[in-house]
């Protein structure tokens, strides 16, 4: 049995699925941020499957500067987190009410 | 430039010009916009001396095309005819006098004024305007003022609630006018909301009946709430208590006469139809206004939810008038709404003025001040008398004039109208005299002090208009009245006889003195 | 159209005197207004040109009785309010009628504000005062020479006007600020229905000219079809209101709270008689064919007139009852009035059927002399007694002020129909137009001639004979002749004027060319229906040995009071007509708004305005649990929404 476009899809459907419950039902902001690094590796994946077997290399180059901006967004979030946690001494969301009324 | 933009041009550029004046050079600031509004109120007045009277048709007429995109043609126009120019005058006069009465301002008085003139601006616009665009756009000018007038210098604690309300009403009745206004410029294709040339367009091709049936509603409603006819009228009393005078005046007096003169301009000309199946509802709303209002006010303790609540009685003339369809009824309209301008004016500079002497307006609490205030208690009297229709002012040719317009066609109407304008009207107005003026004189008003010289001069100018309008009232009817047979040409056709006046006797109606009588 | 003929040659041969009428009802106004406004300061200015107003007004009226006689012209009219099918003209008609009523109403005004130089001495507003009384005798003015409808309501309403300032002119007085409120609303409901009659009488007659309306009556009597009963009774209730008829009457006692003058001029020859006086002028619409509409079918063989001769009779009646219990100088006067008031409206009905009013009008001109001779008498009798009114706290009067006690008892003679003073002719005309037509009224006429010798002999008895009962009485002396000049001036017609053909003159006026009884006028009565004429004249003598027997012998209390027991409390409680007003008509006027007011409280204010905010609030609320700000909902919901979207859309 060689793996097929849909063993490509259903891995990437199962992973966005895991990263999109992390995002939503997880408290602690560092495991959103993974659940969300998870779900853009799972559209990644789905792209350069399709790109393989449509012989289009768009799909590829575009997973390319997925990562790219995912890096600087990883940079710059977690810049940000850190910056949170030192300050709140804190990383759950809960706790990171101020801006609610 | 004899055209009527220099009525809008006066008070824009006087709005500008305070604008450049710092703001704590105060009586520069009031100086400033006296002069400005008298120059307005002088270019009206002039105006309205050279209009000719007895013509049919638009006068000092201007157009400027603005956007002509595809289907969209928006064009300033703007011109006189018996209608508006009555309205152009007094708006004048009660906004110099609005203006001359803010001299007490001392909080903002630079942006007091602004808005002021805004006001003057936006109303003489709308009344100017024959562009239907231009007019919601100018009366938004002047509504908008309003608002934030009663908040930043209203007086009470109810301030933010009665700015709250009137804005909700005003914005919700100008929101459905506006609907309705889009629909019927859909309606009508003529890819134009100038009315002139809507009239030229439906002349040809008349609007379906269907369509005017709901149209006209939507239409005459939404500015019927911007006049306050019950049951849409519990903002206007409140927001009045709480308005600063001058805005008080100018809202009452002015900004409410322009929803009437939209349904006179626009929706009982170019929609027959429709004004024949929905006037008879605004006629049994305007009852309301009639005997509710006046009986509400015949409760008021305060002399602001006094004038008020007898403001709203008096539109029920107006409303009145129009559901006649006649060419007497319309006149009156148009009189009484220039009549009754001037008077709330007037009422509202009188109570203005009275509470900054005693400090309140509760009139159970006043007695006596005739004695100190003559002449304060003389144009009070004058004041609240032209109210309860005293002839010889303004207001009782014009309540006349629609009592007679509209006896044929609406005879119970006519009989609750003058039962409202004669006892209860008259009640009203003769108990808050009693209270405020007639009665011993009473200690904690030992410090009152009347008007001086100069103060004077509002009173005085509108008391005289209305004394002006009231001995010769044909000033006004000569201008008003082929108007008012310009606006009833659609119902004159011999298609609207069937109409026919609800008095069995009619067959007697007068035959030689009414050519153009259309109860008949 | 012997009228237009008239008016034509007027023009043609450019006389114009006519147009003088216009000077007499301007003088007033600007007299008026100049005081108000140039002179506020200086007394004895604003005084002359006051008194010089009325006085020239006076004197052009007597040149145009003299040119024109009872000859109908009219002035140059200026329209007031064109528009088509409505061109109201503020148009001045002289006739009979009219040029008499100018010079009743100029004569007694010139009069009363020469009295008031005396009486308003110490008043501290006397400017006020003056430039109120022109502005009254100018509204006066104007419904005296009205030519059509809407003038004529025009004037009536600022007669309104002028008389609440009047009676409230010490305002200060709390019940002088009452008296003129219920005076002016009293009036305003008879004015509704007049308001009313005139708009029924345009739509159908098409005319508001009263010269037109009346030639098109003459033409066809049944013009206004079914509705002349109506209309009669609506323009009727204007008279009502101004004349003040029962059941309008309440406020004319009350208005007694005003100067006396002011008593003497409005309440005596001027306001009250405009009813009358306009009941005369529109005459026709009461002669013209009766007919109710298919709703008041019962009223058919009933006529509008008969209506009025009724409310007439009643009043006359009615008030005369009142009088005879009352204690107050004025209020007697006050009493008398609506009394002679309903004889005069009375007579109008009455005389619809033989289409003459000139008893009535008659009646109204003998009236406005003796009534304000009578009230300027009273005023003069209350100055000296330092403001005390009541007449058992006076007595004695007669020696200490003789000229005031002379022309009051030449008034009360007058009044009380004693030969040959002028009441006794024209109460004699209304007698004989009573007998001829219905010989009940014959009986309440004579009856109110009884009652009003007695009271008025009462009041002449206890107020100047006797003991002086009261500090005031003790110290009375006779006021100035600034106050007794015009008593003696008003004595001479109330005297004399019987020499004159005045009632010949009047009923020229409703019929042409036909002259009821001429030549021998002293004897007159005597000679032309000599049962009216007994019959009055016993009356007379009736009515003064009555009262003669109960105070001739100068008692200190009224005896009359404990013979009639409850009777007199009601008399004196004037039958509890206010008590009714106070207890019904003002409570539900106030329960009404009390209702309106709810309604604007509660149901549109509350329910409808926070009803609807109420359900957006509740909205919003429901909404906003939704809007938690947990960002992880909303990723949640959305994915859910993105769910439901792919499912839908692949189904």
């Amino acid at each position: 049995m060689t793996p097929g476009l849909h063993h490509y899809l259903i891995v990437s459907a199962l992973l966005f699925s895991l990263g999109l419950l992390g995002v939503v039902a997880r408290r602690n902001l560092f495991v959103i941020y993974m659940g969300l690094e998870l779900m853009l590796n799972a559209s990644n994946l789905a792209l350069v499957a399709f790109s393989r077997y449509h012989n289009n290399l768009n799909g590829q180059v575009m997973v390319f500067f997925v990562i790219t901006v995912a890096a600087a967004e990883v940079a710059v979030g977690l810049a940000l987190l850190v910056a949170l946690y030192r300050k709140r001494q804190t990383a759950h969301v809960e706790d990171l009410t101020s801006l609610k009324l | 430039m004899d055209s009527l933009t220099s009525v809008i041009l006066i008070p824009v550029f006087t709005a500008v010009l305070l604008l450049l004046i710092p703001g704590n050079f105060r009586v520069v600031l009031r100086l400033a916009a006296i002069l400005g509004s008298a120059c307005t109120a002088w270019t009206a007045v002039s105006f309205f001396s050279r209009f000719h009277a007895g013509q049919e048709g638009l006068q000092f007429e201007s157009l400027v095309p603005w956007v002509t995109v595809g289907p969209l043609n928006l064009a300033y126009h703007v011109g006189a005819d018996g209608l508006n120019i009555g309205l152009i005058l007094v708006t004048g006069l009660v906004g110099f006098a609005a203006v001359l009465v803010s001299w007490n301002i001392e909080r903002h008085v630079k942006l007091f004024y602004v808005l002021l003139m805004s006001m003057i601006a936006g109303a003489m616009g709308a009344f100017a305007s024959l562009d239907l665009f231009f007019f919601y756009f100018f009366n938004e000018l002047a509504l908008v003022p309003t608002f934030i007038m009663i908040g930043v210098w209203g007086r009470g604690e109810d301030r933010n609630w009665a700015a709250f309300k009137i804005t909700l009403y005003l914005t919700l009745g100008a929101l459905i006018a506006l609907v309705g206004l889009i629909a019927f410029y859909v309606a009508a294709g003529a890819n134009s909301l100038d009315v002139t040339v809507l009239k030229a367009h439906l002349a040809a091709h008349p609007l379906s009946a269907a369509a005017q049936t709901w149209i006209f509603p939507l239409v005459v409603f939404g500015f019927a709430i911007l006049v306050g006819l019950f049951p849409f009228h519990s903002w206007a009393p409140i927001g009045y208590a709480a308005a600063p005078t001058a805005t008080a005046m100018m809202h009452a007096g002015i900004l409410k006469k322009a929803g009437l003169y939209a349904i006179l301009r626009m929706a009982v000309p170019l929609m027959p139809d429709g004004a024949h199946r929905w006037l008879p509802v605004v006629a049994v709303l305007a009852v309301g206004n009639l005997l509710h209002c006046a009986w509400v006010a015949l409760r008021q303790k305060d002399m602001n939810l006094l004038i008020g609540n007898s403001s709203l009685a008096h539109m029920g003339f107006a409303f009145l008038g129009i559901a006649s369809l006649t060419v007497i009824g319309v006149t009156g309209t148009v009189l009484v709404m220039v009549a009754h301008a001037l008077l709330a004016g007037l009422s509202f500079a009188l109570s203005g003025y009275l509470e900054t002497q005693t400090g309140t307006l509760d009139m159970t609490r006043m007695g006596g001040l005739l004695r100190k205030m003559p002449f304060y208690g003389s144009a009070l009297v004058m004041g609240f008398m032209a109210s309860c229709g005293l002839p010889g002012f303004a207001n009782f040719a014009g309540e006349a004039t629609v009592l007679f317009g509209s006896w044929k066609s609406l005879p119970w109407f006519v009989i609750i109208a003058a039962w409202s304008g004669l006892i209860i009207g008259a009640v009203a107005m003769l108990r808050a005299l009693r209270a405020v003026l007639q009665g011993p004189e009473k200690p904690e008003f030992s410090r009152v002090a009347d008007l001086n010289y100069w103060r004077r001069l509002p009173f005085v100018m509108l008391l005289s208009a209305m004394v002006l309008f009231g001995v010769a009232p044909g000033i006004l009817t000569s201008r008003i009245e082929p108007a008012a047979k310009a606006v009833l040409a659609a119902h004159l056709t011999p298609s609207q006889a069937h109409q026919a006046p609800a008095v069995p006797a009619a067959h007697a109606a007068p035959a030689a003195s009414a050519p153009g009588h259309s109860g008949h | 159209m012997e009228h237009a003929a008239v008016v034509q040659h007027a023009v043609e041969s450019g006389s114009k005197i006519q147009d003088l009428a216009w000077a007499i009802l301007i003088l007033p106004l600007v007299m008026a207004f100049g005081t108000a406004v140039l002179t506020p300061k200086n007394r004895t200015l604003s005084a002359a040109f006051n008194i010089s107003g009325v006085v020239v007004a006076f004197l052009l009226s007597f040149t145009l009785f003299c040119v024109y006689g009872g000859q109908s012209v009219d002035a140059t009219p200026f329209h007031w309010l064109p528009v088509a099918g409505l061109d109201a003209e503020i148009g001045l008609h002289l006739d009979a009628l009219s040029t008499l009523m100018l010079m009743v109403v100029t004569g007694v005004g010139s009069l009363v504000m020469i009295y008031s130089t005396g009486y308003m001495h110490e008043d501290r507003s006397y400017t006020r005062f003056f430039s109120t009384l022109s502005l009254f005798v100018f509204s006066m003015l104007g419904i005296v020479l009205a030519n059509n409808l809407l003038m004529l309501f025009v004037f009536w309403e600022l007669v309104g006007v002028s008389s609440y300032l009047l009676i409230g002119f010490w305002y200060e007085k709390p019940s002088a600020g009452d008296a003129s409120k219920k005076a002016f609303l009293t009036n305003r409901i008879g004015d509704f229905g007049f308001m009313l009659g005139i708009l029924a009488i345009w739509s159908l007659a098409g005319t508001l000219d009263i010269a037109a309306l009346k030639a098109k009556f003459v033409a066809n009597p049944a013009l206004l079809g079914p509705w002349a009963g109506l209309a009669g009774l609506l323009i009727f209730m204007g008279a009502m209101g101004k004349s003040a008829q029962f059941p309008l009457h309440v406020w004319l006692p009350d208005a007694m709270e005003g100067p006396t003058p002011v008593s003497a001029l409005i309440h005596a020859a001027t306001m009250v008689a405009a009813g009358v006086y306009m009941l005369c002028r529109l005459f026709f619409l009461y002669t013209a064919t009766p007919g109710w509409p298919a709703t008041l079918g019962f009223l058919d063989g009933v006529s509008a007139a008969t209506i009025i001769t009724c409310i007439g009779g009643f009043t006359a009646l009615f008030a005369a009852v009142i009088a005879v219990q009352q204690d107050d100088i004025k209020r007697i006067l006050a009493y008398s009035t609506l009394s002679q008031l309903g004889l005069m409206v009375m007579a109008v009905g009455l005389g619809a059927k033989t289409g003459d009013a000139s008893a009535s009008m008659y009646h109204l001109v003998t009236h406005a002399g003796f009534k304000a001779m009578l009230f300027l008498g009273a005023g003069s009798v209350i100055h000296a007694c330092h403001h005390e009114q009541d007449i058992w706290k006076m007595g004695g009067l007669r020696s200490k002020m003789p000229k005031t006690f002379w022309t009051f008892a030449l008034g009360t003679a007058a009044l009380a129909g004693l030969p040959p003073f002028s009441g006794f002719y024209s109460k004699d005309e209304i007698l004989a137009v009573a007998l001829e037509a219905n010989p009940i009224f014959f009986g309440v006429g004579v009856l109110v001639t009884v009652l009003t010798t007695f009271y008025m002999s009462r009041l002449v008895l206890v107020a100047f004979f006797g003991k002086p009962r009261g500090e005031g009485a003790d110290h009375a002396h006779e006021s100035p002749s600034s106050m007794t000049l015009p008593l003696l001036v008003l004595a001479v017609p109330s005297a004399f004027i019987a020499w004159l053909p005045l009632g010949e003159f009047l009923s020229g006026h409703f019929k042409p060319g036909h002259a009821t009884h001429g030549g021998d006028i002293l004897f007159g009565p005597f000679n032309h229906n000599p049962i009216a004429a007994v019959f009055g004249l016993g009356a007379v003598l009736f009515g003064f040995s009555l009262a003669y027997s109960l105070y001739g012998k100068a008692p200190t209390q009224d005896p009359l009071s404990a013979k009639l027991g409850l009777l007199s409390q009601a008399m004196r409680n004037r039958f509890y007509i206010d008590e009714i007003y106070d207890g019904i008509v003002v409570p539900l006027h106030n329960l009404m708004s009390q209702i309106a007011d709810a309604i604007d409280r509660w149901l549109i204010a509350g329910l409808a305005v926070r009803g609807l905010s109420g359900v957006v609030e509740i909205a919003g609320r429901a909404l906003r649990l939704v809007q938690t700000g947990s960002i992880q909902t909303y990723a949640f919901l959305f994915t859910a929404g993105v769910l439901l979207i792919v499912l839908l859309a692949l189904k």
